[in-house]
């Protein structure tokens, strides 16, 4: 059971289910219990009414019935469904009324001044059936027994039974479906929110958005709230801590700066102002690595989708500028736009080493392929026709992480920090031979719709 | 050659002031960005080194409106920040190149002479207007096969006629671009460099590499060997 919502609906439904069958099977046999009562009631009273009609002999061996004092028109209508006899105590039959037209028997026992009421079923026909034993004493004194058993024909009561259990479970179970709808939709609408967190959580993890945005109920705003909080106190700790990075390198690159303009003077013996110039260099290697990483590496990026094509087109410029006398052939083929969720400094930051060092140890050309692959994600070849890099080479500069202080000049510390940046954006990345002789470096991005990873 | 520098941090800006010396350039400075500025406007240089991180001005705005005045001197750009992000900004800003600090004086000095050369056409770092040829790197001059022995201030007035090979360039400009400002710039002086220059290059006096424009100047009449500035 993963959800909350599948939860509460099946609990909410069996307990439904259940108060709804319960209350069904009550108000049935209350119905049922009220209906034999008001049967009984009625056939009591019909006992009553012939008892009070009954006329006997002087021996109290033969009865008459007076229709006239009767009232009860079923009693002299043949078949009408409502019967009536009199038996004497060898159940005897002293009297039926006109309806009957074959007997029904007698009750085998019954006790002397007691109702006995019951359903029987006679020749295939449910009936009600009342009986009532009763002594009356005759001209001599001598108390005489008298048995009156009254039917009346339960069919129209059963059918109508049905009926209503009929009706009533139909309604019950619409009721059942209704609710349930409606208790689902209740439901929905009240985990709503929850489902809205979900999805900003998502959104705030692919850095489309800083914090919750929506306006949530108050039951889950202070959870909301105390998260935006949190999340705004992270990103501001982040930002000092990448600006105190920043200011602590930027503050050593001046110093950095004048020893190194002081071990350019020639005054000083050489082989101190080798080691000065080492150490300088070194340095200032340990420094640029760090802040670079300081400023790429997890680091939460809100950023719109970048092109890169347009990002190409910049450095292209830039690079076409600066190596202007080296008169690299730059042969690109893109597609028209390459839109990634990257942010756009770390995009120029991979794209401009690599083209930089494209441009630096490629001898007069540099090859750029774009690629849209089918699940819309890119793909990116860049390649130089220069010296390019042994397989150890290129696994020394992918391993090499923090202990660039080893690094030595060259490709190694853009390719490092490349390498950091892609690793951070799950940018698959790809170091080779080019087929124009020098380094072929691939990448492929995650395009700006799908999350990275 | 005549370099402004603009640079706050002072150390700096006298060790590059100070090279650029050595390797005799004339130089003006400046620490900020408005006056460095200034300088642009009132100094024909050849070169600018701008810092970006400046006071008053950025090296951005300055390089900026050095361009939207149409002027197009080359820039070099010195910074801080070494990521791409930067770089591009300023190279975009107008910029001809960059140096990330801390940097190597030599390397300042490679980037300033390509920029100087490119800037009036040339692209090789060897100048070459047959049979004159001059190595900016080594500043050694040739004329074929044969080396010349020139001074500094000899080299100077040469490598500037050179660079502008075809082009009429003034006493005025010669000593503008040749002379600090404290420096004795007597007119006469360039006149005894173009004769001591004339005698070296041309001692059969069958090239006549250096014509005198009687009022205007002087012009380097030896073809390029190279394409001609388009700027």
């Amino acid at each position: 059971m993963k959800s909350i919502k599948s939860r509460l609906t099946l609990v909410s439904m069996v307990v439904l289910v259940m108060f709804m069958v319960l209350t069904a099977i009550a108000l049935e046999r209350a119905v049922v219990k009220r209906a034999l009562q008001a049967e009984e009631d009625g056939l009591k009273l019909l006992v009553y009414s012939i008892l009070a009609a009954v006329d006997r002999d002087a021996s109290g061996r033969s009865v008459t019935v007076s229709g006239d004092r009767l009232f009860e028109p079923s009693l002299v209508t043949r078949n009408s469904g409502l019967y009536a006899q009199l038996f004497d105590r060898a159940k005897h039959e002293l009297w039926r009324s006109e309806s009957i037209s074959v007997g029904f028997p007698p009750i085998e026992r019954l006790e002397l001044g007691k109702w006995r009421f019951d359903i029987v079923e006679h020749l295939a026909t449910p009936y009600f059936r009342l009986g009532f034993a009763l002594q009356w004493p005759d001209i001599d004194n001598r108390l005489r027994h008298y048995e009156v058993v009254v039917w009346r024909n339960a069919v129209g009561y059963f059918e109508q039974l049905t009926r209503f259990r009929q009706t009533l479970w139909a309604w019950l179970i619409v009721t059942i479906v209704l609710l349930l709808i409606v208790m689902y939709a209740v439901m929905r609408w009240s985990l709503r929110p929850l489902q809205a967190i979900g999805l900003e959580v998502k959104a705030i993890e692919d850095q489309q958005q800083t914090g919750f945005e929506r306006n949530y109920p108050a039951e889950i705003a202070p959870l909301t709230e105390n998260l935006n909080i949190l999340l705004k106190r992270e990103q501001y700790q982040r930002q000092r801590y990448r600006n105190a990075m920043d200011d602590l390198a930027h503050s050593l690159k001046t110093p950095l700066a004048v020893l190194t303009g002081l071990a350019d003077q020639r005054s000083l013996q050489t082989a101190q102002l080798e080691t000065l110039r080492e150490q300088t260099e070194r340095m200032n290697q340990i420094v640029s690595y760090q802040l670079q990483k300081a400023t790429s590496v997890s680091d939460i990026r809100i950023s719109k989708p970048v092109d890169l094509v347009a990002i190409i087109a910049k450095l292209k410029s830039a690079l076409e500028k600066v190596y202007q006398e080296k008169g690299i052939r730059l042969s690109e083929s893109l597609p028209a736009q390459m839109p990634l969720r990257i942010d756009e400094g770390d995009c120029l930051e991979v794209i401009g080493n690599l083209l930089d060092n494209a441009f630096k140890y490629g001898r007069e050309r540099v090859e750029l392929r774009g690629d849209t692959q089918e699940d819309r994600s890119f793909d990116l070849v860049i390649e130089d026709d220069g010296p390019g890099l042994e397989a150890d080479e290129i696994e020394q500069i992918l391993k090499r992480g923090a202990r660039l202080d080893e690094a030595t000049e060259g490709q190694g510390i853009g390719l490092a920090v490349v390498a950091d940046i892609v690793e951070s954006y799950n940018i698959e990345v790809d170091f080779g031979r080019a087929a124009i002789g020098g380094l072929r470096v691939s990448l492929r991005f995650q395009a700006a719709g799908a999350p990275a990873a | 050659m005549r370099a402004i520098v603009i640079e706050d941090d002072i150390d700096i800006q006298q060790q590059i002031v100070e090279r650029l010396k050595t390797e005799g350039f004339a130089v003006d400075c400046a620490d900020n960005g408005d006056e460095g500025l200034f300088l642009v406007r009132e100094y024909p240089a050849d070169v600018a080194i701008v810092d970006l991180g400046l006071p008053k001005m950025s090296g951005l705005e300055v390089i900026n409106r050095i361009r939207d005045e149409g002027n197009d001197l080359p820039i070099l750009i010195l910074t801080a920040r070494g990521r791409w992000q930067d770089k591009v900004e300023g190279l975009d800003a107008g910029a001809d190149d960059y140096l990330v600090k801390p940097f190597h004086h030599e390397e300042m000095m490679a980037r300033i002479r390509v920029l100087i050369r490119r800037a009036s056409g040339w692209s090789d770092s060897r100048i070459v207007c047959a049979p004159v040829s001059l190595d900016t790197a080594t500043q050694r001059t040739y004329v074929d096969e044969r080396e010349l022995e020139l001074t500094a201030y000899e080299y100077k007035v040469l490598e500037y006629l050179m660079l502008h090979a075809g082009e009429v360039i003034s006493k005025t400009t010669l000593t503008e671009h040749l002379y600090d400002d404290d420096k004795d710039n007597d007119s006469n002086v360039i006149e005894v460099f173009i004769r001591r220059l004339r005698q070296k290059l041309d001692p059969d006096e069958d090239l006549k590499p250096i014509e005198t424009l009687r009022g205007r100047g002087y012009r380097f009449t030896l073809p390029r060997a190279e394409g001609v500035r388009d700027a």
